[in-house]
C-alpha cells in the first residue's frame, strides 16, 4: 500500500510538475487517435457504400433463338442451380421490348410486330459473398457453358475497377493507420523521455537508496497507459459528438461498435505502456 | 568470511573508465558497530570507494563483500537489497530534487514498505532531532547547504540503516553545525551503527570504536 500510494503520487507529480509536456502529449495523442478514428469511420462507411453498390450487380444470361419456350423453365432450373445464384428473373421477348422502350423513350421495334429480334434472358442476382470478380468470372464461365446460352453479360470491368480502387484505399488506409500509430508511439515516448531526463538526478538517487528499476520506471509506464487510453477515448467522444451535430442525408456514417472502441482504447493504452517503456528504457538499463 | 564483518575489501584492484589505476591491493575490514575514518586528498579515490561500497562501480580484481555478500556485476537484486541497508550522505549521495524534505527523509521507509503511521512517527522524530520542522514541506532547491546536509543525515538514519557512508561530512557546513553533526556521528556510533567516514580532514574529535586510515596511491595505510 505504501509503495502504491508512492507510485500514484509519482504519477501525479509527473503530470503536475510538467503540465506543458503532459498536456502537449495528451493533445498530440488525442489528435493522432482522432485522425485514426476518422480513417476507421471513413473505411467502415465506404465499405458499406461499396457493398451496397456491389449488391446492385446483376448478370444477364441471353438465350439462343433455337431454345423453344417449353425448354426455358428447364434452363431456368439449371441456371438457378449454379452455386452463388441467389435469385433468378426470367425476361421474355415482350418484357425485353418494353424495357428497351422504357430506356430509350420510344418503341424502336415498331414495324417488327411479327419478329421480335430481342433475345429472351435470365437476370441473376448473387449472394454478397459471391460478389467479387474472380468468383463472378467462374460463374460466368459455368453459365456460358450451359446448353442454350448465347451470351452472358455483367459489368466485369466495372467490378474489377471497383475492387482495385477499394484495394488501393485499403492499403493506403493501413499504411496511414500504421504511420499514425507509430507517430503516437514515438511522440508519447519522446515526451516521457523528456520528463525522465528532467528528473534523472532524482532517479539516480532513488537507485542509490535501493529503489529498483521498475519502481522508478513504473509511474511512467502507468502514465503512458493512461495517456494512451484516455486520448483514444476522448478521440471517440469527439467523433460521437460530431456525428450527432452533423447529419448526412446521402449515406449513413458507420461508427465501430462499442466493443470495438473499447478494444481499441485498450490497445492504445497498451501502446502507451510500450511508449512509456521506450521513454524510460535508459532508466531500465 | 565472518558474518560480523559489515565491509570486507580483499585485495581490490580497480581502474577508472579512462583506464587509470584507482585502487591497488585495497584491503579493509569493518566490523559491525565500528567506524572507519578514511582521509585522503582530493582525487585520492574517496568517492570511488563510496561507489564501490554501494555497487555503483565494481572491482576489476579482488573481492568486495558488504554484510557478508559479495558484490559483483550482475547481482542486481542483491545490490538493491544491500543499498536499502546503507544510508548515504554527501558525495554521490544527494537529495531527490522533486521530493519535499519530508518525502526525501521518508523515502528509505517507502522502499521498505513501512506503514504510514511508522513513517509519520519516525519523520517527526527526525525533523525534531535535526531542527527541520519548518522545512518539512520545502523542496531541496530552497534549502541552505547546512539544511541540505541535515536532511541527508536524517534520511540516512530514519530506517536504522546498519551502515552509513559519509563523504566529506564537513562540506558546506559551518564550524558550529559541523560540531553538531559530529556529536550526532558520535551518537550514531554509540548506538551500534557502522560508519565509513570519507574526508579530506579528520573529524574534530574522537568517535568511539573508530579505525582510522589514510588513502594514499590507491591503497589504505
Amino acid at each position: 500500500m505504501t509503495r502504491i500510494s508512492h507510485l500514484l503520487r509519482e504519477i501525479a507529480r509527473n503530470l503536475y510538475r510538467n503540465p506543458g509536456t503532459a498536456f502537449s502529449s495528451f493533445l498530440s495523442l488525442t489528435l493522432l487517435f482522432l485522425l485514426f478514428d476518422l480513417f476507421w469511420v471513413a473505411a467502415g462507411t465506404s465499405d458499406v457504400f461499396y457493398r451496397d453498390l456491389l449488391s446492385d450487380i446483376r448478370m444477364e444470361v441471353f438465350l439462343n433463338e433455337e431454345v423453344t419456350d417449353s425448354l426455358v423453365p428447364d434452363m431456368e432450373f439449371r441456371v438457378a442451380q449454379v452455386q452463388g445464384v441467389q435469385a433468378i428473373e426470367r425476361v421474355t421477348k415482350e418484357q425485353a421490348r418494353e424495357e428497351l422502350s422504357r430506356l430509350v423513350g420510344t418503341d424502336l421495334l415498331a414495324g417488327y410486330d411479327t419478329t421480335n429480334p430481342l433475345p429472351r434472358s435470365f437476370i441473376l442476382s448473387f449472394a454478397p459473398e459471391y460478389l467479387n470478380s474472380s468468383v463472378m468470372e467462374s460463374i460466368e464461365e459455368e453459365v456460358a457453358g450451359l446448353e442454350g446460352v448465347s451470351e452472358v453479360y455483367y459489368g466485369h470491368r466495372w467490378l474489377r475497377k471497383a475492387e482495385s480502387a477499394r484495394a488501393i484505399i485499403l492499403r493506403t488506409g493501413m499504411v496511414l493507420g500504421a504511420l499514425i500509430l507509430l507517430t503516437a508511439l514515438v511522440s508519447s515516448a519522446n515526451n516521457i523521455r523528456w520528463m525522465t531526463r528532467a528528473r534523472a538526478a532524482g532517479f539516480q538517487q532513488m537507485r542509490l537508496l535501493g529503489a529498483g528499476k521498475l519502481f522508478v520506471a513504473f509511474p511512467f509506464l502507468v502514465e503512458g497507459f493512461l495517456m494512451g487510453g484516455i486520448s483514444a477515448a476522448v478521440g471517440w467522444a469527439l467523433i460521437y459528438f460530431g456525428r450527432q451535430k452533423i447529419a448526412f442525408s446521402q449515406f449513413e456514417i458507420i461508427v465501430p461498435t462499442t466493443n470495438e472502441i473499447v478494444i481499441f482504447c485498450c490497445a492504445t493504452a497498451l501502446l502507451g505502456v510500450i511508449s512509456g517503456y521506450f521513454g524510460v528504457r535508459k532508466l531500465l538499463k | 568470511m565472518s558474518s560480523k564483518l559489515v565491509i570486507e575489501l580483499d585485495n581490490v584492484y580497480m581502474t577508472s573508465d579512462r583506464g587509470d589505476e584507482v585502487f591497488r591491493d585495497l584491503n579493509l575490514k569493518l566490523e559491525a558497530g565500528r567506524t572507519a575514518v578514511i582521509t585522503g586528498p582530493a582525487g585520492s579515490g574517496k568517492s570511488s570507494l563510496a561507489e564501490l561500497l554501494v555497487g555503483e562501480r565494481f572491482a576489476d580484481d579482488g573481492s568486495v563483500a558488504i554484510f557478508g555478500e559479495i558484490i559483483k556485476p550482475g547481482r542486481k537484486r542483491l545490490i538493491k537489497k544491500i543499498r536499502k541497508k546503507i544510508g548515504g550522505i554527501g558525495g554521490i549521495f544527494s537529495l531527490i530534487p522533486s521530493f519535499t524534505v519530508a518525502e526525501n527523509i521518508t523515502f528509505p521507509l517507502v522502499l521498505t514498505a513501512e506503514s504510514k503511521a511508522v513513517r509519520r512517527d519516525r519523520l517527526l522524530k527526525m525533523l525534531t532531532e535535526f531542527s527541520l520542522l519548518k522545512q518539512a514541506s520545502e523542496f531541496p532547491h530552497r534549502l541552505t547547504r547546512v539544511e541540505n546536509s541535515l536532511v541527508q543525515f536524517a534520511r540516512a538514519s530514519i530506517a536504522n540503516q546498519p551502515l552509513i557512508i559519509i563523504d566529506e561530512p564537513s562540506a558546506g557546513l559551518d564550524r558550529k553545525t559541523y560540531q553538531r553533526i559530529f556529536e550526532y556521528l558520535v551518537k550514531l556510533s554509540l548506538s551500534g551503527r557502522s560508519m565509513v567516514i570519507l574526508g579530506s580532514e579528520t573529524p574534530p574529535g574522537e568517535i568511539p570504536n573508530t579505525d582510522s586510515y589514510r588513502l594514499e596511491q590507491g591503497t589504505l595505510v
